[in-house]
């Protein structure tokens, strides 16, 4: 009998000019060590400015130059802990202005951090309602368009 | 600012439209593998002929508006040049196609005549573009193929007016500009912003979509030195090679399709049902307004609920919703008149697919035609747009 399974075959195995996921997306100059140093020394930074109340500066500093693409997984969950506990830290009477006052770069980037808690409930400090409340005011700060380039961003954070 | 002419040619999706030079008649594909042929009658349009020739839907049609001839791609991987010829049976006149030897092996996307009208092109889901010229030796159109660098589908084309350059915009998040230069046909253009010897297949530009998106839309602008592409992560950038700079908009839902009014604006339309006119120089870009904003729409009365809420969640239904959430109004399950009334306030309905220009000439134009998934055809005004720009502060495209 013919195998009935040949949706499954691996076709771009039998193609030569193959389009790679790497081929969507410029690629990190820097190579896995060095973003996690920088991950870590993000971390330490936004430690010590969220103690002095400036939350604003904080997520700008954690949100600039997020880790991305494959080979980060330590450097990218360690950036996810640091966002959150921004997150987690601020009065949600503040969450309006803050997010009014982040860049468009900035904006984008945080939406991409919100989708990747809500997809893991329950991972470390992550609270559902917490993320809904900033993703309420960042998309009606930044507009729906930043929730599609959240999904279209092949630079997975 | 007269209201926009709304058309319901079809209930069916128009997948894309044509007008003829004088613009008595459109040639229009309603998502089938034929090409209907309207004529204007008063205040509809009256289908007249149809092309039937291609076995898988149409994808794109482009009417050369001085030499009169229809070329037309489609999914069977095929596209025809249609004359009007008079039968030899009959002595009628009728639309005669002749084949076109593509060379690739999937669907055709999207095709455009030259300016000059002796090429077009035809863009593919073979990582090629096929530019095509008249053989008259063997009376056919030939081809050759533009195939490196591109990774992925080609899903939208726009020439330069020096009949030689070729933008394309693809699958694989990028806008491209080409060289389609064919010696037996073109004389050597000029030296321009984007390069001096112009070899066939030479890259004469290559521009990343922004946040990663497929490119869907490109075009030039009416002297060709600058570039607009329109990508599925909601931005619209305007490239100016010779500057060199390059301006990205973010906008509310992704545009899908874009033609230039002037060597200054842009009229853009896609998800968001509604087109957007934006404005801008080699000193920067903005997006300006909605088109369809104060028309009325289909519910003239609803017109100051519209601003700054994206066309696509602008209708009854979903503002009731809304109120129900935010502040516990009218329960959605009580459905009054209103709740049930899901029709958008925007003129279309769903999204435009093609907007191109309608009146008047490259770098003035004054009127642009949209169709889209809703079967409508409409014409809008862009000349009296001006008078929006005063009120930019109001707007909030995000």
């Amino acid at each position: 009998m013919a195998d009935i399974n040949f949706r499954k075959i691996d076709i771009d195995r039998f193609e030569e000019d193959v389009l790679l996921e790497t081929d969507l997306y410029e690629a990190d100059p820097r190579n896995p060590a060095q973003v996690l140093e920088a991950a870590k020394a993000k971390a330490a930074s936004v430690r010590s400015s969220l103690s002095k109340g400036d939350i604003l500066g904080s997520l700008v500093l954690v949100l600039e130059d997020p880790p991305y693409g494959p080979n980060v997984e330590e450097a990218k969950n360690l950036t996810l802990q640091t966002l959150v506990t921004v997150l987690n830290s601020t009065k949600s009477a503040d969450i309006a202005n803050v997010v009014k006052a982040l860049s468009p770069d900035v904006q984008d980037s945080l939406m991409k951090y919100l989708y990747k808690g809500m997809a893991i409930p329950g991972w470390g400090d992550v609270s559902g309602s917490v993320l809904l409340n900033w993703h309420e005011k960042l998309t009606e700060a930044a507009g729906l368009g930043c929730i599609v380039r959240a999904m279209t961003d092949r630079r997975v954070v | 600012m007269a209201p926009p002419e709304v058309y319901n040619i079809s209930q069916s999706p128009v997948t894309s439209h044509a007008f003829n030079g004088d613009r008595s008649q459109v040639a229009v594909s309603l998502n089938s593998n034929e090409v209907q042929i309207m004529q204007r009658a008063g205040r509809e349009w009256k289908p007249v002929e149809t092309l039937s020739e291609h076995d898988k839907i149409v994808t794109s049609i482009d009417w050369a508006p001085n030499s009169n001839r229809i070329v037309t791609a489609s999914q069977d991987r095929n596209a025809y040049v249609w004359q009007q010829t008079p039968d030899p049976l009959t002595g009628r006149t009728i639309w005669k196609p002749t084949l076109v030897l593509l060379r690739i092996n999937r669907a055709a996307t999207f095709v455009r005549w030259s300016p000059n009208e002796d090429k077009f092109a035809v863009a593919s889901g073979a990582r090629a573009i096929a530019v095509c010229s008249f053989d008259p030796d063997n009376d056919w159109w030939v081809s050759r193929l533009l195939k490196k660098p591109i990774r992925s589908t080609v899903l939208s084309l726009d020439w330069h007016p020096n009949n030689v350059l070729l933008a394309a915009g693809s699958a694989d998040m990028k806008a491209r500009v080409f060289s389609a230069y064919i010696k037996d046909v073109d004389k050597r253009p000029a030296p321009s912003v984007w390069g001096e010897k112009l070899p066939f297949n030479t890259i004469c530009g290559e521009y990343g979509s922004p946040a990663g998106g497929w490119v869907h839309a490109v075009g030039f602008s009416p002297s060709g030195d600058a570039l607009a592409f329109a990508c599925h992560d909601s931005t619209i950038s305007i490239v100016y090679p010779g500057g060199p700079a390059i301006f990205t908009i973010r906008v509310s839902l992704p545009y899908v399709t874009l033609t230039w009014t002037s060597e200054d604006a842009i009229v853009a339309a896609g998800h968001d049902c509604q087109p957007t006119l934006l404005q801008g120089s080699p000193g920067g870009w903005q997006a300006v307004g909605s088109l369809d904003e104060g028309s009325g729409g289909a519910k003239g009365s609803a017109g100051a609920s519209r601003v700054g809420t994206p066309g696509r969640l602008n209708s009854a239904a979903f503002n009731t919703f809304r109120n129900a959430a935010d502040r516990g109004l009218a329960s959605p399950g009580g459905a009054g008149a209103e709740g049930g009334d899901t029709e958008l306030f925007t003129v279309h309905q769903n999204t435009i697919t093609s907007v191109r220009p309608y009146d008047g000439v490259p770098g003035a134009v004054t009127r642009v035609s949209t169709s889209g998934v809703d079967g409508k055809l409409v014409i809008w005004e862009v000349s009296a747009m001006g008078a929006l720009t005063g009120r930019i502060g109001g707007m909030r495209l995000g």
